[in-house]
Formats: C-alpha cells, sequence, structure tokens
C-alpha cells in the first residue's frame, strides 16, 4: 500500500492524468463531432451505436493510449536511474506491482469518465430510452480488464527497455494491428484484438437499402474464448512482466 | 554557418548511429500496406479506381493516424538525450549558432520521414503488382508523394517543437496521435488545409487520390506552418538558454 501511495506521489506532478485526459479529449472530440443531428434510425439505437463506436474507437487508440501511460509510469525510473536504489528498499515485485495497481486505477478511472461523458452525451442529443445498464457495465468490465492486459504488456515493455521508443513504437503497432482486425474479425485472440472481442454489439451493414443494423451480438463458443483469452493475457503479462523485471540485472 | 550546419547533421547521425528507430518506420508501414491490400482484395466491387482505390486503401489510416504518431516517435527519439542529464548544457554550449542545433535535428526527422514516405510508395506499388493491377502507378502518383512529403515536413517541425519543450518522451506522441484523430474531424469540415495534422493526409490525397488540391494554399500553408514552428522551436532553444 505504501509503495502505491508513492507511486501516486511520483506522478502528482507529471501530469499523466492531464495526459489521458487530453487523449480522452480527442475521443470526446470525435464523438461531439460523429454524433451530432442524429437521424430517428440513430435516435432510437443511439444507446447500441455508442457502445459499438466506443469499441471501435478504443481498438484503436487505446493501445497506443496504454503505452503513453506504461512509458509515462516506467520513464520515470529510467531517467532517476533511480532502480537500483529502489530494489534495495523494497522488493522488485512489489514495486512492478504498485506500478500495474496505479495504472489498472488510472485505467478504471479514466474509463469511468468517458462512459460517463457518452452517455451524458446520448441524454443530451436525445436518445430513446436509457443505456441498458447491464449491458453498459459488462462493456465497462470487460474493457478494463482488455485494456489492462494491453497496459500491462506495455509496462512490461516500458520497465525492461530504457529506450522507451520500442514500448512506444508496439504500442503504434498494436493500434495498427487492432485496426487491421477489426476490419476482418468480431473477436481475436491476439492482445490487440481484446478491444474488439469485448464488443458487446455488432452492425450489419445493408448495401441495398445502405442502413446500418445494430444489436447485441450473441457469442459464438470461439468468441466466448476470446473474451477468456483477455482474462489470460491479462494474467500472463502481468506474471511473465514481474518476472522478467525482478530477475533483470540492474 | 554552413560548416556548423555540416557539424550538427553529422553530430546528429553519430547519435543516431546504430539505433533501431528506423525499424518503426520500416515496420509499420509494411503493417499498413498489407491492411489496405487485403481491404482492397476483399472490396474489389466497391473499389473499382484500380491504382487509384489501392493508394487511398494504403495510405487512409497510416496519413490520418499513424504516421504523425510515427513521426512523433522519431522526434522524442531525436531529443531524448538531451532531455536526459545535464545534456542540456551540453547541447547549448557547443560552439555553434541554436539555429544550425535545431537544423540538425530537423534534417534528421526530415531525412527519416522522406524515406517513410518512400517506402510507402515502393510497398504501394509493390502489392499493386502482386494484387495484378494493370501497368503502372498513375503519373501523378509522384505529385502525392512529394505533396506528401511536404507535408510530413510540417508534422516533423510541429513534433520537434513538442518534443523539445515536453521532456517526457510519451507525451508529444500523445499529442501527435490526438492532434491526427482531430485532424479527421477537420478535414471533414473542410478545414484540412488549415491544421498541421491534416496537410500531411491532404498532400497525400489518402481520402481521395484524384482530389485537385489548390496548390498555392497548401504550398503556403506548409512553408507558413514550416517557419512558423521553426521560428518557435529556435526562440524556445534561445531561452532555454537564458
Amino acid at each position: 500500500m505504501k509503495t502505491l501511495q508513492l507511486e501516486f506521489y511520483k506522478i502528482k506532478r507529471r501530469k499523466v492524468w492531464l495526459t489521458m485526459l487530453a487523449m480522452l479529449s480527442a475521443q470526446m472530440l470525435w464523438g461531439l463531432w460523429a454524433l451530432r443531428n442524429p437521424g430517428d434510425r440513430e435516435l432510437q439505437s443511439g444507446w447500441l451505436v455508442l457502445l459499438y463506436d466506443l469499441s471501435m474507437l478504443d481498438s484503436i487508440m487505446l493501445p497506443t493510449m496504454m503505452s503513453i501511460l506504461a512509458s509515462r509510469l516506467a520513464d520515470i525510473e529510467h531517467k532517476g536511474c533511480t532502480y537500483k536504489q529502489l530494489k534495495t528498499l523494497r522488493s522488485a515485485g512489489s514495486l512492478y506491482h504498485a506500478k500495474a495497481v496505479c495504472g489498472f486505477l488510472i485505467i478504471a478511472v479514466m474509463l469511468i469518465i468517458q462512459f460517463a461523458f457518452f452517455i451524458s452525451l446520448g441524454y443530451y442529443l436525445g436518445y430513446e430510452g436509457n443505456p441498458d445498464l447491464k449491458y453498459y457495465l459488462l462493456s465497462y468490465l470487460l474493457k478494463l480488464t482488455a485494456n489492462l492486459s494491453l497496459f500491462l504488456l506495455q509496462l512490461a515493455l516500458s520497465m525492461l527497455f530504457a529506450n522507451q521508443m520500442i514500448p512506444m513504437a508496439a504500442g503504434l503497432g498494436g493500434s495498427m494491428t487492432a485496426l487491421l482486425l477489426s476490419f476482418v474479425k468480431t473477436s481475436s485472440f491476439l492482445p490487440w484484438g481484446g478491444n474488439l472481442s469485448a464488443s458487446l454489439v455488432h452492425a450489419d451493414w445493408n448495401p441495398d437499402a445502405r442502413i446500418i443494423t445494430y444489436f447485441y451480438r450473441t457469442f459464438s463458443t470461439r468468441e466466448q474464448a476470446a473474451v477468456v483469452c483477455i482474462f489470460v493475457w491479462a494474467a500472463i503479462f502481468y506474471v511473465s512482466g514481474r518476472i522478467m523485471f525482478t530477475r533483470r540485472e540492474l | 554557418m554552413h560548416n556548423s550546419l555540416y557539424k550538427t547533421i553529422r553530430s546528429e547521425s553519430m547519435k543516431l548511429k546504430r539505433s533501431p528507430v528506423w525499424l518503426a518506420f520500416f515496420l509499420l508501414p509494411v503493417i499498413s500496406a498489407l491492411f489496405g491490400t487485403f481491404n482492397y482484395i476483399n472490396n474489389q466491387g466497391v473499389l473499382t479506381n484500380e491504382w487509384y482505390s489501392l493508394w487511398s486503401q494504403h495510405t487512409l489510416f497510416l496519413c490520418y493516424l499513424f504516421m504523425p504518431a510515427l513521426i512523433g516517435i522519431y522526434c522524442s527519439y531525436l531529443w531524448r538525450l538531451e532531455h536526459t542529464g545535464n545534456n542540456w548544457n551540453h547541447f547549448l554550449t557547443a560552439p555553434v549558432s541554436l539555429f544550425s542545433l535545431y537544423t540538425g535535428k530537423l534534417f534528421q526527422a526530415v531525412l527519416m520521414s522522406i524515406a517513410g514516405n518512400v517506402w510507402v510508395f515502393l510497398l504501394y506499388y509493390l502489392c499493386g503488382r502482386l494484387t495484378g493491377l494493370p501497368g503502372l502507378p498513375p503519373g501523378n502518383a509522384a505529385e502525392w508523394l512529394l505533396c506528401g512529403t511536404l507535408g510530413s515536413i510540417v508534422i516533423c517541425c510541429m513534433q520537434l517543437m513538442l518534443s523539445m519543450a515536453i521532456r517526457s518522451f510519451a507525451i508529444p506522441i500523445g499529442i501527435g496521435l490526438a492532434g491526427s484523430t482531430a485532424g479527421l474531424m477537420m478535414t471533414s469540415l473542410g478545414w484540412g488545409l488549415y491544421y498541421p495534422y491534416s496537410i500531411y493526409c491532404m498532400g497525400m490525397r489518402a481520402n481521395n487520390p484524384k482530389l485537385e488540391l489548390n496548390m498555392p494554399v497548401f504550398i503556403a500553408g506548409c512553408l507558413a506552418y514550416i517557419v512558423l514552428f521553426s521560428v518557435l522551436s529556435v526562440i524556445f532553444l534561445y531561452r532555454h538558454e537564458q
């Protein structure tokens, strides 16, 4: 707990929150622009559209955002060359754990802000009815886990490589991979496909009528396995990152 | 002046020696090209303009979202050494002008962005041949490449300025990604030529290869931004020195 408190103390003036909020603002601006002037069909299925659009947006943007967050948390130690000293005061594992929990809390709050904004936007635009609480809550939890797994992957890279270019390029590559996957598949076993697998809404494009129909998806066995895979990736990245960091010679 | 400029360019090259930074510029466009080609092959019923359609599929997301962030990574890397320890003191006390110091960095960033754009073009040509497109890419593809390169120099100047002013490696890249996301909006609103992060996409004709670009406005906009960001960067260096 003390180590976790220290993590928050370290980032106090590093504007990590501000960075994440700035990235969220880009999503919010996009939402304000893309969802403006909804037609009758959009108003009817607005809450479904929101969940679908958020999944697409997060699939593309969050891998890079997670790499930025992880880099901000790890780079402070690389720059100050503090790893050796920190390891003498507490175990390397607890330091890694504190950074992981710190990142997890930031992601959790970030996603709450994101959901709160887009739900408020839905009410402002006059979407019919209310958001389905069960689906929105489930979507939040799955998204949280999917992004936690990406964060843990990036944290491992950022803690292992002093040169932050490598994890940042990996994050950007992850965003591109997620974009590629979103055009090809509805779910994926790759870590960057987590946001895609976690999407609870599907869209069906009718080229003749030029209409998109949104609906809550029913998960096939394969898609269910892809959702389970999100949790497996999170566990793998946490354990492997922690082991590699603990054994790393500083 | 020429001598000091040569020295700074040489010293920046030495700093980048054996650095794997070029790998990102090599690999990420490959992902984009694979994705673009795949998308083109699967939608040939809709994408009927052959080389033109393939170009838009190859460059759309790369130019709108990823290239600015990729240039951001490179620019952050260029300034990383200066932000470490007391290296700002060493950097600013070098016996060359501040303008030369800045130009040395800019030269490297521009060189890499040119290489990146040429690589994007080569991948486009190779994928076009592999998908069996007839003939050669259209003649005006050279213009897309040239205009795109000029647009990418604007992003280089912008990201260099941000990476110089912000000590963090990651924040300027985040700004680049957020800026390019906002660029989608700007382009859609018709302000693409006036917004630094979307000038590149406009130049590359990422959205519409047959787009008639207002060339005087495009070139004037690029030059204005290049001068503006460069002057601001040199002023920042000067104030940093005080």
